[in-house]
């Protein structure tokens, strides 16, 4: 498991410079946490649009 | 030439200087990457607001390097001298731009706070090669640099105390998140965004150094969606963060009873007529407080450093010049005592203080007793470091007999003998020809205009 992490970070790193470490457990908590606000990020966005159909309606 | 040793972490390009103006090269690898910057219009977009710094491409490139030259920044400081809103503002800007650069298929690749300088009260993105081409799949590189460079000492200063900013300037990659996780309150756990993004983070990082995830593959793509959904958050996490109130030890100095009013306007009426004498370009204001006598030297000069050491301080002056829209006023926290030593590699990737600021003038107002009597630093050496740092200074000499002298020697024995005006124009002059000397109305104190010897 560790070498296919290690392979799955040095893909990403392939096709761009990283030549900052990203970090394992912030690249894999990154993962999750991206995941589970999404969800946040799309309720807000579609309150937004609700609440911009509503105003240009008033 | 001579490449500078702050830029030698990216491959992707490196400064230098040449005929004392600077440059940054571009490699050949990193072409594509700039050339997408330049014709998708994100640095259109982003120069026009006003958040990433302006250059021209040089035709005195070296190899299959690009050079450009990009716009003169007045005065480079670093992180830790910021105030709480400086590092918040400079959090939100960089936020903003990676928000800008997904739109145009780019990202961030480094989220360092050093890539942000203040011209005046505003920030200023000043890396031009931190911007690569979108991987769809990947996550954001620089998420675990954004929250050790930004969100930790926010949060340290939000929940903790604000001196605690001072963390930064050992730990230059940003304050590591498992101290910043054992250092905030219990209470922080129950606040999502920071249990998210610092104490799970931390906790993260402490588990998979040791035994990797299972299912990290099976949950490795990432959309731009959740790219949107991590920078949202950390937007509104950076956002939320506020101070609390509270009080230091300088915060209410004007308001107190150092001046009558007649001595007040009297002190700024000599203020301004030696700046009128010397007609300085750049004016360091030392100690300065919430910045009253920066924005009358303001008026004189082109632009002006207001440096204080309280924390509280630098924030109010840099909260009003941020209302007021100022460019030429820039708020640091320095201690005068203390100041920000060369660090980093081999002490050559972050300079001193004094080696990046060339100023005209410097202004030690009501100062000279704190350093002399409170900090016990002789007379002599003030006259030494005054001497170094420009070549005019006008300051201010605080008699024993002053109210706040005596405050100051009330606790304490007197050490000073030596602490007299006979004395201090003696020793200074040793260093400086004294070209003014006026007394302040309604005061004991005296202003002097001098210039350095030759």
């Amino acid at each position: 498991m560790k070498l296919l992490l290690a392979t799955l970070m040095l893909t990403f790193c392939s096709n761009s410079y990283c030549y900052i470490d990203p970090g394992t457990g912030s690249f894999i908590f990154q993962l999750f946490a991206a995941g589970a606000l999404t969800g946040i990020f799309a309720f807000k966005s579609y309150w937004q649009s609700f609440k911009n159909l509503f105003s240009r309606k008033k | 030439m001579k490449q500078l040793a702050s830029s030698f972490r990216d491959p992707a390009g490196y400064l230098f200087t040449k005929d004392s103006v600077l440059y940054r090269s571009i490699s050949a690898q990193y072409k594509t990457h700039y050339e997408h910057l330049m014709s998708s219009g994100l640095y259109q977009k982003l120069t026009s607001e006003r958040k990433l710094v302006t250059h021209t491409q040089e035709n005195i490139g070296f190899e299959d390097n690009i050079t450009i030259k990009p716009e003169f920044i007045p005065v480079i400081s670093y992180p830790y001298e910021w105030a709480f809103s400086q590092l918040k503002d400079a959090a939100l800007l960089t936020l903003s731009i990676q928000k800008d650069a997904l739109e145009h298929g780019m990202t961030l690749k480094d989220a360092s706070a050093f890539n942000v300088q203040f011209v005046g009260a505003a920030p200023l993105f000043i890396d031009t090669l931190s911007f690569e081409l979108l991987n769809a799949t990947q996550p954001w590189i620089a998420y675990r640099q954004f929250c050790q460079h930004f969100l930790a000492p926010l949060s340290l200063m939000a929940h903790v105390d604000i001196r605690l900013l001072s963390l930064f300037e050992t730990h230059l990659d940003g304050i590591p998140l498992d101290l910043t996780s054992t250092l905030l309150p219990f209470s922080t756990r129950f606040n999502f965004s920071l249990f998210l993004h610092i104490h799970m983070h931390a906790k993260s990082q402490k588990k998979f150094e040791r035994s990797p995830s299972k299912n990290t593959t099976s949950r490795a793509a990432f959309s731009l969606t959740k790219h949107k959904a991590l920078i949202d958050s950390l937007i509104t996490t950076i956002t939320k963060l506020t101070l609390p109130k509270i009080s230091t030890e300088w915060a209410d100095y004007y308001s107190d009873d150092s001046y009558t009013t007649t001595g007040l306007i009297s002190k700024q009426t000599i203020v301004s007529q030696f700046l009128r004498i010397i007609k300085p370009e750049t004016v360091c204001d030392l100690g300065a407080n919430d910045g009253f006598f920066s924005l009358l030297a303001k008026q004189h000069a082109q632009r002006v450093i207001s440096t204080d050491y309280d924390p509280l301080c630098v924030e109010n002056n840099y909260l009003r010049l941020k209302s007021q829209n100022s460019s030429d006023i820039l708020p640091l926290m320095i201690n005068i005592t203390n100041t920000s030593p060369a660090r980093g590699w081999n002490h050559t990737e972050r300079l001193a203080f004094e080696d990046r600021i060339q100023v005209d003038c410097s202004l030690a107002l009501a100062l000279i007793h704190h350093l002399a009597i409170s900090n016990n630093i002789p007379l002599v050496f003030l006259a030494q470091y005054f001497s170094s740092l420009s070549p005019y200074l006008i300051i201010e000499f605080v008699p024993k007999t002053d109210k706040k002298v005596k405050t100051l020697l009330a606790t304490r024995k007197d050490v000073f003998p030596t602490y007299t005006q006979e004395s201090f124009e003696e020793i200074f002059a040793e260093k400086f020809h004294i070209l003014e000397k006026v007394a302040i109305d309604n005061s004991e104190r005296t202003l002097y205009l001098m210039r350095r010897l030759k």
